[in-house]
């Protein structure tokens, strides 16, 4: 590549090894160990100005300590990480290098306003210095256009819903006008079209100039945009590719180490259900006044999929079913094999009538983080293993035992803390605890947010599993893909309410998105769609 | 969605101040019944004198609480040590030069507020156990300084407790320290408190220099308990090493009516003002009565029952707002 003499005359080419210039991003021979975790073992990487970068990797490969080691929350144990050849050690010298970070948690400040938390932290230069009303001016614009609805920037974030919490720190991030972007599983709260308008924002950042570094393990969108992927396995690198070797099979067989099987993949869907006695039906319910009933009856061995935009009431109605959120009106029922069909109003009811509900947002309502791996686990079962008070903590433990063991959990001891877990198997240890509580229904409410593949495909053959043995499922995902070969049936949500039902040959990744937009018809493309919608936003 | 006006934004942003307001409205019109001559040239003097300590020692808590640092257990204890600390070195000394005093209060407060935020930071003790520890040694030292309420204020600062008219020094003080703070509250420093307070994490992952911005919270709360102590000093013209305890309950208990989340991130003077005022009233209101003895208890548990009721009644005029907004959204 030419160097020096055409970059006078024209911009020096932004890609590429031979850009002008030390590489945005350089990370040599980096290793990391928390306590008795290697998380890094010797990774090796270069990333680019004007390209976006994927690091990839199953859940545990050290993919995001790399991206904190970067954004300078954490330091190496051996090795370095430069950005635009400075060494970072902390926070405020990454963001003075031009590096901005996009976390896989919804880091914001809950009690303060979408401008302060858009703005926080964010030095000014002299003479740049900007007014409160500049401020909250931008930030109402910027998350406007990245939510595609109006944001009033005088809104507190605690009262926002999740994925514009997430978009509040993306915003954040984009904000700064930075040079390197760093965006750590940033999909993980968004819906499909929310990720594709992401998409979009970091191929405007790279037309800029930035450095886009994409961790994630959502490697099948990946495919379509990145320029050169990084993969990670178990804290090392071993190997990039480029361009069109961005393949899904190739990523996979580099990530696991082992070619994929086609055999690993059996289709719930595939095992018929007999439909004659409901194990849960709701009738008529509203989960709030404004909107539309909706009915639902689940068959046992039955796998319902709930998919739709984000917040068109699918989420409030799976918690209805499961009574962990009140609904305005209408009635959901279980129905057990001799008594009386139970009504639920309350997660009482629930729990009585053995219908479980398992959340994607881990943190929040699923692990206790400061206590241990067992005692999460064993949280729910307390109750019913007492004698006259006192625990049956053997009989737990074998309960823990076995269910550990069906879902070849990946733990330590199990006195260890939960935290020390990756995602997966913390969502592993949660399942656990439902199943040990012979579930007649199990409403998982987009379990498989920052859950790797290998662990996915585990959690489908599960619930497979449960369903075989005469129990409903219910699955809400933000992932179309994951719906199609797992679900009988899938419901697609519009406007707070049951839009419409896709059944056998029906589902699949086109019919439910159209759906999901509104159209009941096959015959469309899905890139007319997402244009058609980003048109309408702007 | 529309933009909201000027008017709901106000009232949804100091909501939280709503209920001492309240309280601190209907404990005036009870004061006055009970005790008309409150609301003459010298009895609003007096009240004024007899609170200014509260007050400042009561924002000094906010601040702290702001910033993530949890209840203030030490500062009523702290506001005592100033002010023995002044009778013993500076008044038994025959120094009494103002700004040697100014001087003194605030770097008392200052420098103990510093030492707790560094143990806080550095060394990574919880807040609430490195403020009960403070409380604790300073309420010990405080004795050991003076052991019985004794000494002379100089004169200069013995007019402040005067109290005769509305405008004293002790107003001056008061209206000063407000205005000063809410010119602080815009400015970007402000802002900083607030967001390491509500999320230390995601403020040091956004860059916000998280030890410094703590450091200047607790510094301003030094300044703010030196200055009551000063106040202190003034109302009782001498020194008197037993109210440590009383303070910092009254001050906790004007922190929680006011409204100022103990977690951190919410709140603010605007509530805590008038939750020192209604502390006070209430006091006052049972002074009317002729308790005797029993005064001091049921003063205790006058705080206590009308902090639970105030709350209670907060929480469920929240319920009914925030029900109002869904079905407005609905």
């Amino acid at each position: 590549m030419d160097l020096g003499a055409s970059a006078a005359t024209t911009p020096p080419p932004a890609t590429g090894p031979g850009a002008a210039g030390p590489p945005a991003i350089e990370v040599r021979g980096m290793h990391k160990s928390f306590g008795e975790t290697r998380a890094l073992r010797g990774v090796d990487f270069t990333a680019f100005s004007g390209e976006i970068h994927a690091i990839v990797g199953e859940n545990g490969s050290g993919k995001s300590t790399m991206a904190k080691i970067i954004s300078g929350i954490f330091g190496p144990d051996s090795g370095t990480a430069r950005i635009f050849g400075e060494e970072i050690g902390n926070p405020i010298e990454a963001s003075r290098a031009g590096v901005a970070t996009v976390f896989q948690e919804v880091l914001v400040a809950e009690t303060a306003t979408v401008a302060e938390n858009v703005f926080m932290g964010m030095r000014s230069e002299k003479g740049t210095r900007r007014s409160r009303s500049w401020k909250r001016e931008r930030a109402g614009e910027l998350m406007s256009d990245l939510v595609g609805h109006e944001i009033d920037p005088d809104e507190i974030v605690e009262d926002l819903p999740l994925a514009v919490r997430q978009w509040v720190t993306i915003a954040r991030a984009i904000a700064r006008e930075p040079r390197v972007v760093v965006f750590d599983e940033s999909t993980a709260a968004l819906d499909l079209d929310g990720a594709a308008r992401l998409y979009a924002e970091m191929q405007r950042l790279r037309d800029g100039g930035a450095c886009v570094l994409v961790v994630t393990h959502r490697i099948a969108e990946l495919t379509s945009f990145a320029d050169r992927a990084t993969v990670l396995r178990d804290g090392k690198t071993v190997g990039v590719v480029e361009g069109a070797e961005i393949t899904l099979d190739r990523l996979l067989e580099m990530m696991s180490g082992v070619a994929p099987s086609e055999d690993a993949v059996r289709a719930p869907a595939a095992r018929a259900v007999e439909r004659s006695a409901p194990v849960l039906t709701a009738s008529a319910v509203q989960v709030q006044p404004a909107f539309a009933p909706s009915d639902l009856e689940l068959y046992p061995g039955e796998i319902i999929g709930f998919a739709g935009l984000d917040g068109q009431g699918q989420s409030e109605f799976i918690q209805a079913l499961t009574g962990v959120a009140p609904f305005a009106s209408g009635s959901v029922q279980v129905h057990g094999d001799t008594e009386e069909p139970r009504s639920i109003h309350t997660l009482e009811d629930a729990i009585g009538a053995r219908a479980l509900y398992i959340s994607g947002d881990r943190r929040r309502e699923g692990i206790f983080t400061n206590l241990s791996i067992f005692e999460n686990f064993a949280m729910p079962i307390y109750k019913d293993e007492q004698d006259f008070g006192i625990i049956r903590r053997r009989s737990i433990m074998n309960k823990f035992r076995e269910q550990s063991e069906r879902l070849s959990l990946r733990a330590g001891a199990s006195t260890n803390l939960i935290t020390s877990l990756s995602g997966g198997n913390q969502q592993k240890v949660i399942i656990g605890r439902v199943l040990a509580q012979n579930p007649r229904v199990v409403a998982l409410n987009d379990p498989a947010r920052g859950v790797d593949i290998r662990t996915k495909r585990e959690l489908y053959q599960q619930l497979d599993t449960l369903a075989a043995s005469g129990a409903g499922v219910v699955y809400l995902s933000t992932e179309i893909d994951e719906l199609v070969g797992l679900c009988h049936r899938v419901a697609v949500f519009r406007d707070g309410a049951l839009f419409t039902w896709l059944e056998g040959e029906q589902i699949t990744s086109d019919r439910i998105l159209g759906a999901m937009f509104g159209h009941l018809e096959t015959d469309f493309q899905i890139e007319e769609i997402m244009e058609s919608t980003h048109a309408a936003e702007n | 969605m529309q933009q909201k006006t000027k008017f709901t934004r106000f009232t949804e942003r100091s909501g939280y101040a709503g209920s001492a307001w309240l309280l601190m409205v209907v404990l005036l019109i009870i004061a006055g019944v009970r005790a008309p001559y409150l609301f003459t040239g010298s009895g609003i003097g007096g009240f004024i004198v007899n609170t200014t300590p509260l007050i400042l020692v009561a924002m000094a808590m906010t601040v702290t609480a702001l910033v993530g640092s949890n209840v203030d257990l030490s500062a009523g204890a702290l506001m005592i040590f100033v002010n023995v600390s002044l009778v013993k070195f500076l008044f038994d000394q025959s120094i009494g030069a103002p700004w040697i005093v100014v001087l003194l209060a605030i770097g008392i407060g200052v420098a103990v507020q510093v030492i707790q935020v560094v143990i806080m930071t550095v060394v990574r003790i919880e807040p609430i156990i490195v403020t009960l520890a403070a409380f604790l040694a300073l309420s010990g030292l405080n004795l050991v300084i003076l052991s019985r309420p004794q000494g002379r204020a100089p004169n200069w600062l013995g007019a402040w407790g005067a109290g005769r008219d509305i405008f004293g020094p002790m107003t001056l003080l008061v209206i000063v320290v407000i205005v000063a703070w809410f010119l602080f509250t815009r400015t970007g420093l402000f802002t900083r408190i607030k967001l390491v307070g509500a999320n230390e994490r995601t403020a040091f992952v956004s860059g916000v220099p998280v030890f410094r911005t703590r450091l200047v919270a607790h510094v301003i709360s030094g300044v703010l308990i030196g200055l009551a102590g000063l106040a202190y000093t003034g109302f009782i013209a001498s020194g008197n090493p037993t109210q440590s305890a009383t303070y910092t309950l009254a001050a906790v208990t004007a922190l929680v009516l006011g409204g100022t989340s103990l977690a951190g991130g919410a709140g603010g003077m605007l509530g805590t003002v008038p939750g020192a005022i209604a502390v006070s009233l209430i006091s006052f209101t049972l002074s009317t009565f002729p308790l005797g003895l029993l005064a001091s208890f049921v003063t205790q548990f006058a705080y206590g029952l009308i902090l639970v009721l105030a709350l209670t009644l907060g929480v469920l005029v929240r319920g009914i707002v925030v029900r109002k907004k869904r079905s407005a959204v609905a």
